[in-house]
């Protein structure tokens, strides 16, 4: 499935799509980290995602759905934002 | 001074007389400053028989007690009139360092009533006050004035209209420190009514805290805070406000070629990240501020200048299809020389771009077209062609056109940045904002998207009207005290009650600064009301409440307002028809103004 990085994760990761696998949005995740280690801890606080880092599955937050849990297949698209302000 | 300085500066341009009056200090307690004070003021000074760009309307400038403390961000000032555009009460802040300037010439306040004979501005310094030609200075654009009259940041600021504040154009901003605005509403239009070109100031009196050992450790512990904020320590500073640009079409919210869908394919290349990788020159800070949000950038033929922020970004980009970065910052440029609001300016031409689609407007105007943008901002300024019109705002020019309902606005104020089909809270916002459809004033970005302080449901509209209600008591406060909202990302009501107990000497604790903020809002309500205006007024343009949207995360959605809405009523202590109730207006102190009417 193809994950989007926004903001500094971008720098982070080199580019700003990536494509991974999972059926989980934590699995997701941190299948995407084992490439890029340099996101483990921009993302995740432990075990938890750090404060203020918004995680989207098809433009819905996850923390609305079962959070980390949530369920994800192929063609979704997960959309990950570091902390981010303004408006 | 030690919070106020008691005087407010009291012109009349048709009569040239200069006065200083005291400022009733029971009134400061009760409106603070900003916002607040510039509502009380204006309650007492323009009432309903007064046309918005007649010498009987006043310009209302204040600060509040806090400005110029070097507390962080406490640099805004206020103007506060009545709108030549929405009819309504109309405040409106900036930042910069012009504010803190003023408030160092030792006034709280400064009034400019009537209409000069011909252009002149006003120099306020320790030597006097004096009203000047200004001649010379009419017809130049913002840049050149400010210039011209010999602005240095921290000792000499300058705030002025450019040529579309003397045309009177609706949507004119009052500019100041050459790219900072006053920007909505069409306060630089009332300026130019007045033939007031510009205002100079230079201060050398101090705000000076009343408890200077509990300012200083107050200070110290807010720095941390916005230090230890990843909001205010990272993610302003590092990619500016324009951030949000791309979080706002994830979700499906972001409005697109004047509203008709609410995603756009090419955000990224107008959003914060695409700023900094390609014009970002450096950022910069206001007067006091640690966050340095303020872009400096420079395009492609060598032009440089400030900005573009979210909401010019979206205004010039998404809103009109156009996804050329170099002419949204062009096009962001030349409104703060002509002196217009980036909002209503990209939103009024996205407007005139659907209406010409449809073949209601004359020409070939169409979304997407990035070459023409440069060409009717300046042809608004001067009212020149179909600039005439543009000038007029999107909903006068749409109804002449027999289509007042592809306007997106509120009580004729261009809406800002988020498709509220996607937002209900935000769509609740925009519909009851007192000045017409803003995200200054309550924006549910927050708590409906960034989990500020908590995430809530975006599509839900049952128990908003308590958490908008709140957000809009906040917002009224923060814009009187005269704070920077960003700071309240990281620094809590808390904080500026005790900032603002230790700068006055007078004893404020949290709750009192949300009452406060409730009274402001509804002292605003009340003149709306006495204005005319009614529950009527409280909606949202057609196509947001009947046209779901149509693809993406928020497809199928309208705002569902009615429920909303009554439950705001109900929360706020109005009664059906959106007037406030007399229990209300007792428990908040209002009661006696409607009394002695």
């Amino acid at each position: 499935m193809k994950i989007k990085l926004y903001g500094s994760l971008r720098q982070k990761a080199g580019a700003a799509e990536h494509e991974t696998t999972g059926t989980t949005v934590h699995e997701a995740l941190a299948n995407l980290c084992t490439y890029h280690d340099a996101l483990r801890t921009a993302i995740f606080d432990g075990a938890a995602l750090r404060a203020h880092v918004r995680v989207m599955v098809n433009g819905h937050d996850c923390e609305l759905a079962d959070g980390l849990e949530t369920a994800v297949s192929a063609n979704d698209q997960i959309a990950i934002f570091p902390p981010i302000a303004g408006g | 001074m030690q919070g106020w300085a008691g005087k407010i500066l009291d012109i009349n341009l048709t009569s040239g007389s200069i006065e200083t009056l005291p400022l009733d200090m029971e009134m400061a307690r009760l409106f603070l400053g900003g916002r607040g004070l510039g509502a009380r003021l204006l309650w007492d000074l323009v009432g309903p028989e007064v046309h918005p760009l007649s010498p009987e309307n006043a310009l209302i400038f204040t600060t509040g007690p806090i400005t110029a403390s070097a507390s962080q961000t406490s640099n805004r000032f206020n103007v506060s009139t009545k709108s030549p555009l929405t009819d309504t009460i109309l405040h409106a802040n900036s930042g910069g360092w012009w504010g803190m300037q003023f408030k160092r010439t030792g006034y709280d306040v400064l009034i400019v009533r009537g209409k000069a004979a011909a252009p002149v501005l006003i120099e306020i310094t320790a030597d006097g006050v004096v009203i000047k030609d200004a001649a010379d200075l009419w017809g130049k654009t913002v840049f050149e004035t400010t210039e011209a009259l010999g602005q240095s940041r921290n000792k000499r600021n300058v705030l002025c209209i450019g040529p579309a504040g003397e045309n009177q154009v609706r949507i004119a901003a009052i500019m100041n420190d050459k790219e900072r605005a006053l920007a909505r509403g069409g306060a630089g239009a009332v300026m130019g009514s007045k033939n007031l070109k510009a205002i100079v100031v230079e201060g050398k009196e101090k705000n000076q805290p009343a408890d200077q050992d509990q300012f200083k450790f107050l200070l110290y512990e807010t720095g941390k805070l916005l230090k230890a904020s990843p909001l205010t320590s990272q993610a302003l500073p590092e990619f500016g406000t324009a951030v949000v640009m791309n979080v706002v079409n994830e979700i499906g919210a972001l409005p697109t070629r004047n509203f008709q869908q609410s995603q756009f394919e090419s955000a990224d290349k107008i959003s914060g990240e695409e700023i900094t990788d390609s014009i970002l020159v450096k950022n910069q800070a206001c007067w006091a501020c640690p966050i340095t949000c303020t872009r400096i950038t420079k395009t492609k033929s060598g032009k440089e200048g400030e900005g573009p922020e979210f909401e010019s970004a979206w205004a010039f980009g998404a809103q009109c299809g156009v996804d050329d970065l170099d002419v949204i910052t062009e096009a962001n440029y030349l409104c703060n020389d002509m002196g217009l609001d980036t909002i209503s300016m990209g939103n009024t031409i996205g407007c005139a771009m659907e209406l010409s689609e449809k073949g209601l407007l004359p020409g070939d105007l169409g979304f997407g077209q990035a070459d023409k943008l440069l060409d009717l901002i300046h042809a608004t300024a001067y009212r020149q062609g179909i600039g005439d019109e543009l000038a007029e705002g999107s909903y006068r020019m749409a109804a002449k056109h027999n289509a007042p309902e592809l306007s997106m606005s509120v009580k004729k104020l261009e809406m800002p940045a988020y498709d509220p089909r996607g937002m209900q809270g935000q769509g609740l916002v925009f519909a009851t904002g007192n000045r017409g459809a803003c995200h200054e004033t309550g924006n549910m970005l927050g708590p409906e998207v960034l989990a500020l302080p908590r995430l809530i449901d975006r599509f839900a509209t049952q128990g908003k009207a308590g958490i908008v209600s709140v957000h809009q008591n906040s917002a009224a406060v923060i814009d009187s005290l005269v704070y920077c909202k960003f700071a309240n990302m990281a620094v809590a009501e808390e904080f500026f009650a005790r900032t603002l107990t230790a700068v006055t000497g007078v004893p404020f604790t949290a709750d009192d600064l949300m009452v406060i903020g409730e009274r402001v809002w509804t002292l605003e309500r009340l003149y709306n009301l006495r204005e005319g205006f009614t529950k009527e007024d409280d909606t949202l343009p057609s196509r947001l409440l009947n046209e779901p949207v149509a693809a993406g995360p928020s497809e199928g959605f309208t705002v569902k307002l009615a429920p909303m809405l009554q439950e705001y009523y109900a929360f706020r202590g109005w009664d059906k028809n959106g007037v406030p109730k007399p229990e209300k207006l007792k428990e908040l102190g209002l009661d006696s103004l409607i009394s002695n009417q």
